[in-house]
């Protein structure tokens, strides 16, 4: 009982609440307008209601309260009203400006942290044994890390990488220089059919999660296992998938750079529209899928 | 240098064309030396150690299963040894303090040279107590792994499959009789684990208890604000509810 009428007054305070907070975005709308419009305008409404208040129906009083309220505001306050709505537009401006700005400096940090020395050393040092034991496949691998090394470091990025089938042919290249490391611990098997291998999509996310695959499951398991890479298509959105069948996740690890730096950019790019989801697989290993709208892109350029 | 001494020794490394490296310059350096097994990962190197007893393990750091480090733990009293790496930013600074014997990959020339002597004016001798220098190298290696002890994914079943979310992804957690609801920018998903498990598990200064019933990720708190009855409550980014905070907790943003 007496709880019911807490709430009722609580209901009736709401109300009263309400009327002023439409009160006074009302005012507010009438004190941006009064502040924008131009005298002449202004003088032309005045004009019609003075008219209008010489008529029997008409409120002279009321009329002429209005005219030299609106008068006195504009006036008084109506250069500061407008150059405050002009400043807020400019910084909404500024706002649009340092989402760009955020992007850029997402994306350069993806690239730089994306040369892992560790990686880039063992390479080297493979490089120089197959040199002596098998030339020809020494020439190989050099090639696929000039490849990779090409398409990584921000300063070698070439235009129009931003397609599915450029972000793969980047992977393959890393693939086949970890394959020839690994050996027989690494299978791979890249399953994206050739429709959508035009479609736009951002750099170095797919070769994020697949560094992560092979450091995070892949490598730390004895005898190895598959990655596999496959695209699909439902409505509108394409989802890349990247499964392996590693030692699975661990909970307690921090996540890493590069999976924050995927989310933030799909995040500036694409708003809710696109996420990165990953999953712990029954039969151990894990998934990671990237959705985004599909955008088969004939001219090969948009997003870098 | 005596290219003549006989000696055994064992090669692991996760990367077979390494240990192929490793071999052919050691038989030019060292012809008498003699490869008696090689292993692909930690718990092999320390099981085929124990098996064959060479006098030398040459260990790489990052192998899977063990690392070598760990693997050096079981070993460093029966065998002389010396780690292989290719780039170990924290490693390299902790053998030159401890003294260690290591080796950069590719390893070769002058340097494998001055390694193997070193190694040669040892054999017979029993090799030196390493303990302390290896526990010491262990705790810096797990500390470039960052506070392993706080729980960073939250594991939720949506539909069949098992869902990993980064902490970095949610709001905020919230008891839901006997769930507790886990709600990100995009869904929210219920899990089994209780409130009070997840306060335990997760790092103190990434989620805060607001509430008995609430607990919110401190990155995504916009502002705190104060309802018609004085409660504080929080708002969160690029989220429309309102959280409140209780009594008990309001201590928390009293500076604020």
């Amino acid at each position: 009982m007496k709880k019911e009428r807490v709430i009722g007054n609580f209901s009736a305070l709401g109300f009263v609440r309400e009327v002023g907070d439409t009160a006074s975005h009302l005012w507010w709308r009438f004190f941006d307008w009064l502040a924008q419009v131009p005298w002449r305008k202004l003088m032309v409404i005045w004009t019609l209601l003075i008219l209008l208040g010489a008529t029997p129906f008409g409120l002279p009083k009321q009329a002429a309260a209005f005219i030299l309220i609106s008068f006195g505001l504009k006036v008084l306050a109506g250069g500061k009203r407008k150059a405050e709505l002009e400043a807020r537009a400019a910084s909404t401006q500024a706002g649009e400006e340092s989402l760009e700005r955020r992007l850029v400096e997402a994306q350069m940090a993806a690239l730089q942290a994306q040369v892992e020395p560790h990686f880039l050393f063992n390479t080297l040092a493979l490089i120089g044994q197959l040199i002596e034991t098998d030339p020809p496949q020494a020439a190989r691998i050099h090639e696929h890390l000039i490849a990779y090394l090409r398409s990584t470091l921000p300063q070698m990025r070439a235009r129009g990488n931003g397609t599915l089938a450029r972000q793969i042919e980047l992977s393959r290249a890393y693939l086949a220089i970890m394959q020839a490391r690994m050996r027989s611990r690494l299978a791979v098997s890249i399953d994206v059919p050739a429709e959508y291998q035009s479609a736009s999509f951002p750099t170095m996310m797919l070769q994020i999660l697949i560094e992560n695959a092979i450091k995070h499951g892949l490598e730390p398991k004895i005898e190895g296992g598959r990655i596999d890479i496959r695209a699909s298509v439902d409505g509108s959105t394409l989802q890349v998938d990247v499964i392996d069948d590693g030692i699975g996740f661990n909970l307690h690890a921090a996540d890493g750079v590069g999976l924050a730096n995927v989310r933030e950019r799909l995040r500036i790019l694409y708003g809710s529209r696109a996420r990165l989801e990953i999953e712990s697989l029954p039969e151990g290993g894990t998934r990671a899928s990237i959705r985004l709208p599909y955008a088969p892109d004939i001219f090969a350029g948009a997003p870098a | 240098m005596s290219p003549q001494l006989r000696a055994t020794a064992l090669i692991a490394d996760d990367e077979e064309p390494m240990r192929a490296q490793l071999r052919s310059r050691l038989r030019e350096v060292w012809p008498s030396l003699d490869i008696v097994a090689e292993a692909g990962n930690g718990v092999e190197a320390v099981a085929l150690a124990g098996q064959h007893q060479p006098d030398i393990v040459f260990l790489d750091i990052r192998m899977p299963g063990m690392s070598g480090i760990e693997a050096a733990r079981m070993l460093f009293n029966r065998c002389h040894l010396v780690f292989v790496t290719a780039y170990d930013q924290y490693a390299i600074e902790a053998f030159e303090q401890g003294a260690l014997d290591y080796l950069l990959k590719p390893a070769g020339g002058e340097r494998l040279k001055t390694t193997c002597a070193r190694l040669q004016t040892r054999i017979g001798t029993r090799p030196d107590n390493i303990e302390r220098q290896l526990s010491a190298l262990l705790a810096g290696h797990s500390k470039t792994a960052a506070k392993p002890e706080y729980l960073r994914w939250v594991q939720a079943q949506v539909g069949a499959s098992l869902r990993m979310i980064s902490t970095r992804e949610i709001l905020f957690f919230q008891a839901d009789e006997k769930y507790t609801r886990v709600q990100t920018e995009q869904a929210e998903v219920l899990i089994r684990k209780t409130l009070k498990e997840l306060a335990d598990e997760l790092d103190p200064d990434e989620f805060w208890r607001i509430h008995r019933s609430t607990l919110v990720r401190v990155d995504a708190i916009e502002e705190v604000t104060r309802d018609l009855r004085g409660r504080q409550m929080v708002r969160i980014r690029n989220y429309p509810e309102l959280l409140e905070v209780s009594r008990g907790h309001a201590h928390l943003f009293q500076q604020m």
